[in-house]
């Protein structure tokens, strides 16, 4: 059997054409505004010295070069895009796993959320960043030291988001499923996994924030191979500034991106689901 | 005492890091050179651990005067901080360790091993690339398999015991330190680069700070001198100063022999090679650090 789903309302009031160009043309009158104060501030005004707030000129400079530059130093931040993104997805990848198994295990019994649930509540406190140093010493110095920070971060809320969404599962469907045979692991898998989606999938989207911070934090400090992280640091060491600010920026960029793409598939699945109502 | 500008300061910041290749600035804080040849000016001496957080207090404006790598100097210059070039300090003085049970055993043998250097960008790294190209050698960012990672020249020989590297480029008396555990020197101060004429430390004060202090300025490089004279002409003198302005700052004690066979590996010098600097230059360039050589001529202070 399949859950039942409340007949979608396909086109809710956000998602109407005209809306979404609205909200386009407000975001790029933003970021126009932001150029303008940021070009003001250091090109016009010159309030700070370039080696301190670069013009947004010269962080364009760098990101042109470091994205589509053709001379033999250039190029470096697409590479370090490459690097980054090969990292998180697997690291993302290996923490849905884990956090889906770890949620299923907690959902399944109560001992173990009760006990598990409350101690990764309080990992999850824990800065990403504090466990660097302890990876560093546990797995040396190098990517199983960044991938162990960012599995770590990403699990939890996947972890959590599915023990959670199993047992806020409407008691109705509970009692249907097992009315209609379902019971054990088939009445979680067929009922109240498929019932639990949307709430797993906010669960994902937070997993990815807190992978994709992880990640930048752990290159940052594990630097030697292709990364943002060491984009971050030669820009630091080599007193670039206009480089740190070009790659904070393609880091956001990267992270927006891929957290739209979560939230559009979110919204799709909450609107199938028929969780979104027209206001 | 007057002051010849408008704006006398009444501190002197000074930068430096506690390594054999910034000896001049040990000697003169440990006799009190510096602070003698300032008059009633107060030396206010910080120690960093690499170029990085030096040019970062360079850049606020924390630092008047530094000791530090042409690598972090040229660096600084380029990117239009206040930075004059105001002579040189020490020559050679890095040397290439290889981890004992890592099976390098010459720059050949570093295909596929990880080498830490004191800081990404840093002089060490910038001759360490040098030499991976001579090699026919890249490091990962470049799209070879040699594995560059910042290591604090202090924190390597824990970084060997747990394996976190199998090389270190560093400056002495990192290099000795490492070779008395057992380590293996496989490149000498020598085969580094340029035979070993390439300066590893310079001395650069703050432009606003010179013009504004020319008498200082003048009265620092005298002490500076001073320094760089006593290390040349007492070497058993300076090394037992060295140590002990060494222990004043880490806490820790070098023994005399292994200082003695870092002092032997570098040279004291106030000429700035200009030449050796330039190269330098094109090095940065070489390894994607800067885009274009600049004058750096136009950076000496005259």
């Amino acid at each position: 059997m399949t859950v039942s789903r409340a007949p979608g309302d396909s086109v809710t009031p956000a998602t109407r054409p005209s809306g979404r160009w609205r909200t386009l043309a407000w975001q790029v009158i933003g970021l126009l505004v932001i150029v303008a104060v940021w070009w003001l501030v250091t090109d016009v005004l010159k309030l700070y010295p370039p080696y301190v707030f670069p013009s947004p000129h010269a962080v364009w400079t760098e990101v042109a070069y470091g994205l589509w530059g053709t001379g033999p130093q250039d190029g470096k931040l697409l590479s370090a895009i490459g690097g980054s993104l090969r990292r998180v997805l697997i690291g993302y990848a290996a923490a849905v796993a884990l956090g889906g198994v770890v949620g299923l295990i907690m959902g399944a019994w109560p001992p173990v959320r009760t006990s598990l649930g409350a101690y990764l509540t309080g990992v999850q406190s824990v800065p990403s960043i504090a466990f660097v140093p302890f990876a560093i010493l546990f797995l040396g110095l190098n990517e199983r030291a960044v991938l162990f920070v960012v599995i770590l971060e990403g699990f939890i809320p996947v972890a959590l988001a599915v023990s959670g969404a199993l047992l806020t599962v409407p008691p109705a469907l509970r009692i249907a499923g097992r009315t209609l045979g379902a019971h054990g692991p088939m009445l979680t898998w067929r009922v109240l996994l498929p019932a639990a989606v949307p709430n797993v999938l906010t669960g994902l989207r937070t997993a990815w924030s807190f992978a994709w911070r992880a990640l930048v934090g752990g290159e940052l400090l594990i630097a030697g191979s292709k990364s943002l992280g060491e984009q971050l640091e030669v820009g630091r060491n080599t007193a670039n500034v206009a480089l740190v600010l070009a790659t904070i920026i393609i880091i956001g960029v990267i992270g927006g991106l891929f957290d739209l793409l979560l939230r559009t598939v979110e919204a799709r699945v909450r609107r199938d689901y028929g969780l979104e109502v027209a206001q | 005492m007057p002051h010849a500008s408008a704006q006398p300061a009444t501190t002197v910041r000074l930068g430096f890091f506690p390594n054999l290749t910034h000896a001049p600035a040990l000697i003169g804080l440990e006799r009190g050179t510096f602070q003698k040849a300032l008059g009633s000016v107060k030396l206010d001496a910080k120690q960093f651990v690499s170029g990085t957080t030096l040019t970062e207090a360079f850049a606020a404006g924390q630092i008047d005067i530094a000791y530090v790598g042409p690598g972090p100097a040229i660096s600084a210059a380029t990117r239009g901080m206040p930075v004059q070039f105001l002579a040189g300090a020490s020559e050679a003085g890095a040397v290439l360790v290889a981890r004992k049970d890592s099976g390098i055993r010459s720059y050949k043998d570093l295909a596929g091993k990880t080498v830490a250097v004191p800081s990404l960008g840093n002089t060490q790294d910038i001759s360490l690339r040098h030499i991976l190209k001579e090699q026919g050698l890249k490091s990962r960012n470049d799209g070879g398999d040699v594995t560059i990672v910042p290591i604090p020249p202090a924190d390597t020989l824990a970084a060997f015991v747990g394996k976190r590297a199998d090389a270190t480029l560093v400056p002495e008396p990192w290099g000795a330190v490492l070779e008395a555990q057992g380590h293996r020197v496989i490149g000498s101060e020598k085969t580094v680069w340029r035979g070993g004429q390439y300066p590893t430390t310079i001395v650069i004060v703050n432009a606003k700070f010179a013009d504004a202090n020319p008498g200082l300025v003048t009265a620092f490089l005298k002490a500076h001198t001073e320094a760089v004279a006593f290390l040349t002409k007492n070497p058993a003198a300076a090394q037992t100063a060295v140590n002990a302005q060494l222990e004043k700052l880490t806490g820790e004690k070098i023994d005399l022999r292994v200082l003695q066979r870092a002092f032997a590996r570098t040279r004291f010098t106030t000429t700035l090679d200009l030449d050796a600097l330039k190269e330098y230059a094109a090095l940065n360039v070489e390894a994607g650090y800067a885009r274009n050589t600049p004058d750096l001529a136009s950076f000496v202070r005259k």
